[in-house]
């Protein structure tokens, strides 16, 4: 649920799909709800590869905890491309807490929090 | 700020985002236990400590402030 990634660090990421009709999430000629929150997570999962990768670690199974403060404004078309930005807000005991919010031509389409927990063992 | 104004401040913050009466927030009293934190709210704190205070808590730091006393003196320490 990720075309590309446009910039990477520890602590933050952008990234951007672009809507397909044949996406799994699109209803009625939209990404439902359910499709930008895939999307969000997927961007969490990519940052947190990143991470591991950077330090030339193996890649480490990650789950979501938690997401709240969830709030859409709109929902993307097809053959529009939503962006969204990542950034961690905090750490503890192996859970980190992103906010992100994903935008569609500039205009923001929703915004949430995310818990997000990678065990420590790599796969 | 006096240490006595951030005493202040973080527990009307704490209690109002977890939902506590401040008169629970006594300096010897266990964070975890007093605001009822599990693994995946303990990072609430921590992101709504560095978002109120500017002072972040490595998790490495984070295991030796078991009370309320331990995180202000952290606090008044680690704030410019």
């Amino acid at each position: 649920m990720i075309d590309s990634v446009l910039s990477v660090s520890k602590d933050a990421i952008n990234t951007c799909l672009t809507v397909e009709e044949s996406n799994l999430f699109v209803q009625d000629g939209y990404l439902s709800e359910s499709g930008v929150i895939e999307h969000i997570a997927q961007s969490a999962a990519a940052m947190a590869g990143y991470g591991t990768y950077a330090c030339g670690h193996e890649p480490r199974l990650g789950y979501i905890g938690e997401i709240k403060k969830c709030r859409f404004f709109s929902l993307p078309q097809v053959g529009q491309t939503v962006c969204t930005e990542l950034n961690v807000l905090g750490e503890a005991a192996g859970v980190t807490l992103l906010s992100a919010v994903s935008r569609t031509e500039g205009m923001e389409v929703a915004e949430c929090q995310m818990k997000i927990f990678l065990e420590q063992q790599p796969l | 700020m006096t240490k006595q104004e951030l005493i202040e401040k973080v527990n009307s913050v704490l209690a109002e985002e977890f939902e506590k009466e401040v008169e629970e927030l006594t300096p010897d009293a266990n964070i975890k236990q007093t605001l009822e934190l599990d693994s995946l709210s303990l990072v609430d704190m921590v992101a709504l400590i560095e978002e109120e205070f500017g002072v972040k808590i490595a998790s490495s730091e984070l295991v030796k402030i078991q009370t309320f006393q331990a995180l202000y003196d952290y606090l008044e320490e680690h704030m410019a």
